[in-house]
């Protein structure tokens, strides 16, 4: 089905049969809200149950629909014609310290058919300040385009903006110096720069720290899942980390030159070893970047696919030229492809390509990279333990990273206080059970970051009435963001009305979150001003408005 | 007819069911609403690799065809490969059915042992006081959800006794040389005993009660009338006439309550993060990875009729009366 809106002035006789009742303003369908379960989604549960009512203040019929994830992802992603309003989340995850992933992803025009454009959102003014801030590497002029990109989607609000939440972590600060714990900017304490950093101040040198997920894979080739990658970030250098002040940094990489706009030769630090003893090479770097876009590595192929040409120059120097400027080249390029050693994968890859695999389902026993460190075993669905690299030149404090995995989210915090992990990692439970337990034990520290990430209700902009976007600001100004904060979010969260987090501060349009503007008044008068009939009754189209839903 | 013919015709009905299990499982999952590419939704994932990834998973063929395939691979061993793991479901389930096996079995030879005891001797017990406050106690434990059980045995002999372990099969870090040094730690057996508890206590209200009423049958018959007679002791009368007599239909119910218990294991397994087949089926349906989560329950219908069939076999080796003729 699709729909569409039509004039019914302008309508031919087939149309006019349609709408018999003409003397007035066409009603507004009830509206189908989607939400995750409360056992699997608490927070959002809650806020689509408030949001929902908040809705039916204007007169709106609205009518919540709740599905577990795989089936909502099918409802919205797969049928992008047939959803109304559902609730969504962006995870924040360290390559999206720049925030081109976000803003150009996701309300690029070019996405809409099948990316994750998925609400359908098209502003040819918006499309083309994305595309320019993407080749522009002055940060300044950059920034200013980020924040006027911003200002749009608020004024246009394609979708609306929630929360962006706050996770807590916790630790047992008698094992280990509480300010030897980094807190990176957007994504925490469990952080990469936490798991360098930390140091022991008894007899306990090891991190042990918990996840509800289960570990798919430890393969520098694969985008497994979000845990699997706190293992491959130690296992595998890259030749640019995101530092705890989320900018990109040289890693692997001693220094960087941009030679023209899309010409960057980087230098290898001297020395860096592989787990194995072989010195990282100037060609295995060049190796690891064919890899990406050889055909074997689908999930890592879209972070090589700017590089049009890699080349070796004088002993330890890759220089990259680049298909098109690219101003987050840094961040999503060279901060995210692992480096891998060309003698152990030259074969494998070989050997995929003549078959129907590729090498996403290459499980090595072990796994060998350069990073800090070193992967020693995995027993499946029950921990895996990766081991100091002391000659690493970052080497950690610590003297192993354990990671257990334990889906009983009641079961990690008793684990934390007994001892049995000492770094809560992934707490699915409520934060105020955490910050409870926390004064009542006394031996731990809990501390909350605003994500990256955030969580928004997207509206479907091929149907009506979202098409309107007079409608779409009302339904969002109807929302006090507040009452979400408290009520849904617990307070571990802040109030948001920009896709880019507070976290990001460079990036970040403060005036938009802070000159947003909401309460039922509020939102009735957009409505009001629109068009809009039966407010607060039995909400109706403005006047020579028809909602008509074709095949 | 002949022992072996009868014994082959059971075999024959039971490769019947598992027919049906397989088909019903290939059709639940597909039918069930969702989709399996919904876990790897992201923003950097165009939609060719999508693509792709639906033909590399066969979802691209037609439902009959994705049968066939599914049905000809079975009979050749071939469970398929993981849609999350990307690796062959058999590897996977190997190496979690020992850790799950070891859990069942040590919880039903505790459940048996405690059951079959305290049935026998609440049998002798009949009409007493003990008798009416143990019965309440023995059917309220088969009434309690496993997970409920699991986490007030962890609340109290974890968190706030401190005496056991909260989960896993052994402490972080630890290494053993091999499988038989790892199970008769002590490191083991520690993180054992709490998951192994609460599915024991689920489950040692069937022998008990079985066994009990079993003995009341047996306990009224000639012999034993004639073993008090003889004026033996209690204990003679009540193990050595009367439980051996009363115990055969409860040693069949063993081999029945393995399935069950394997149920039980989902549960369980989550609430003390043990690394075994239940907890990995759970994820499995979770992420919508039919192939795992097909073999996943396949093994478990295996081990429930292979059971099953151990069952009607033991009735006719222990009591030569029963024939399957």
């Amino acid at each position: 089905m699709k729909a569409i809106r039509n004039l019914s002035l302008g309508a031919g006789i087939a149309a006019s049969l349609w709408a018999t009742a003409s003397f007035a303003q066409d009603p507004i369908r009830q509206i189908e809200l989607l939400s995750r379960p409360q056992a699997a989604q608490p927070a959002e549960f809650q806020a689509i149950q408030l949001i929902a009512q908040e809705w039916r203040k204007l007169g709106l019929d609205v009518k919540v629909n709740v599905m577990p994830w795989s089936q909502m992802a099918d409802a919205v992603w797969y049928n992008r014609d047939t959803w109304d309003v559902t609730a969504w989340q962006m995870t924040g995850r360290p390559e999206r310290s720049d925030p081109d992933e976000i803003i150009f992803n996701l309300f690029h025009s070019s996405t809409a058919e099948k990316g994750y454009n998925f609400i359908g959102y098209n502003n040819p003014a918006y499309d083309k300040i994305v595309e320019e801030q993407r080749v522009t590497v002055d940060p300044e002029q950059r920034k200013a385009l980020v924040i006027e990109a911003q200002e749009i989607l608020a004024a246009d609000q394609p979708n609306m903006m929630l929360v962006h939440p706050q996770q807590a972590f916790a630790f047992d600060k008698t094992v280990f110096d509480p300010t030897s714990v980094v807190d990176q900017s957007g994504i925490g304490i469990r952080s990469y720069w936490s798991w360098l950093n930390i140091t022991p101040t008894g007899d306990q040198k090891d991190i042990i720290v918990n996840s509800s997920d289960n570990v798919i894979a430890v393969n520098p080739l694969y985008i497994s899942g979000v845990t699997d990658n706190w293992l491959t970030e130690l296992i595998y250098d890259r030749l640019f980390r995101v530092g705890a002040d989320g900018l990109p940094q040289p890693w692997l990489a001693e220094s960087f030159e941009w030679r023209d706009d899309t010409t960057i030769a980087v230098t290898l630090r001297e020395g860096a070893t592989f787990h194995d003893g072989q010195p990282v090479t100037a060609e295995d770097v060049v190796f690891s970047y064919e890899a990406t876009t050889g055909g074997e590595a689908p999930m890592y192929a879209p972070f090589g696919s700017n590089v049009s040409g890699i080349a070796v120059e004088g002993d330890n120097t890759v220089v990259f030229t680049l298909g098109t400027q690219s101003a987050s080249f840094l961040t999503s390029s060279l901060a995210k492809i692992n480096i891998i050693p060309k003698h152990v994968w030259d074969p494998v890859l070989a050997d995929l390509s003549t078959k129907d695999e590729n090498a996403e389902s290459h499980q090595e026993d072990m796994p060998i990279g350069s990073g800090a460190f070193k992967f020693v075993r995995w027993l499946p669905n029950e921990e895996i333990v990766l081991e100091a690299n002391a000659d690493h030149f970052n080497a950690p404090k610590a003297e192993r990273f354990i990671l257990r995995l334990v889906p009983n989210a009641e079961a990690a915090l008793g684990m934390l206080r007994s001892g049995e992990i000492n770094f809560l990692t992934d707490f699915q439970g409520d934060p105020q059970v955490l910050l409870d337990a926390a004064e009542q034990d006394g031996d731990l520290e809990v501390v909350s970051t605003v994500d990256i990430g955030f969580r928004y209700v997207a509206f479907n902009l091929r149907r009506p009435p979202f098409d309107d976007p007079a409608f779409r600001r009302a339904l969002s100004a109807a929302v006090d963001r507040r009452l979400i904060v408290n009520a849904a979010f617990k307070k571990f969260a802040v109030a948001s009305n920009s896709v880019v987090s507070p976290a990001l501060e460079y990036w970040h349009a403060a005036d938009v979150v802070d000159g947003f503007q909401a309460g039922t008044d509020v939102a009735k008068s957009i409505l009001e001003e629109a068009g809009y009939g039966g407010v607060g009754d039995k909400l109706t189209y403005p006047e020579g408005v028809s909602e008509t839903l074709a095949d | 007819m002949s022992k072996f013919k009868s014994f082959l015709i059971r075999t024959l009905q039971l490769a019947l069911v598992l027919w049906a299990v397989v088909t019903i499982l290939f059709l639940m999952f597909r039918l069930m609403p969702g989709n399996p590419l919904a876990a790897y939704i992201d923003p950097t994932f165009t939609a060719e690799q999508q693509e792709a990834l639906i033909r590399q998973f066969g979802l691209d063929q037609p439902l009959w065809r994705q049968y066939f395939t599914y049905l000809a691979n079975l009979l050749q061993g071939e469970l398929g490969y993981s849609f999350r793991y990307r690796t062959p479901v058999a590897d996977r389930i190997w190496l979690l059915l020992p850790n799950t096996l070891i859990l069942t079995f040590s919880s039903l030879i505790v459940a048996y042992a405690f059951g079959i005891l305290a049935g026998a001797w609440l049998a002798w017990r009949r009409g007493t006081r003990t008798e009416a406050a143990a019965l309440p106690v023995v059917l309220a434990t088969r009434a309690m959800p496993e997970f409920w059980l699991g986490m007030v045995l962890l609340a109290i002999f974890s968190f706030s006794l401190g005496w056991f372990p909260a989960g896993g099969t052994r402490s972080a870090g630890t290494s053993y040389d091999s499988l038989w040094a790892l199970y008769t730690s002590s490191n083991f057996l520690s993180h054992l005993f709490l998951p192994m508890m609460t599915l024991a206590i689920y489950s040692q209200g069937l022998p008990l009660l079985l066994m009990r009423s079993n003995m009341l049958d047996v306990m009224k018959e000639d012999f034993i009338t004639m073993a008090k007679i003889k004026g033996l002791s209690p204990f003679a009368v009540v193990i050595r006439h009367g439980a051996r007599n009363a115990l055969l239909p409860v040693m069949t119910s063993f081999a029945i309550s393995v399935g069950y218990q394997l149920q039980g294991n989902v549960v369980v397994e989550s609430v003390f993060s043990w690394p075994g087949l239940g907890r990995e089926l759970v994820n499995a349906v979770a992420a919508s990875d039919y192939p795992l989560a097909q073999g996943a329950f396949l093994m478990i219908a295996v081990v429930v009729i292979a059971m099953n069939l151990l069952a009607d076999l033991l009735y006719s080796i222990l009591d030569p009366r029963i024939s399957h003729a």
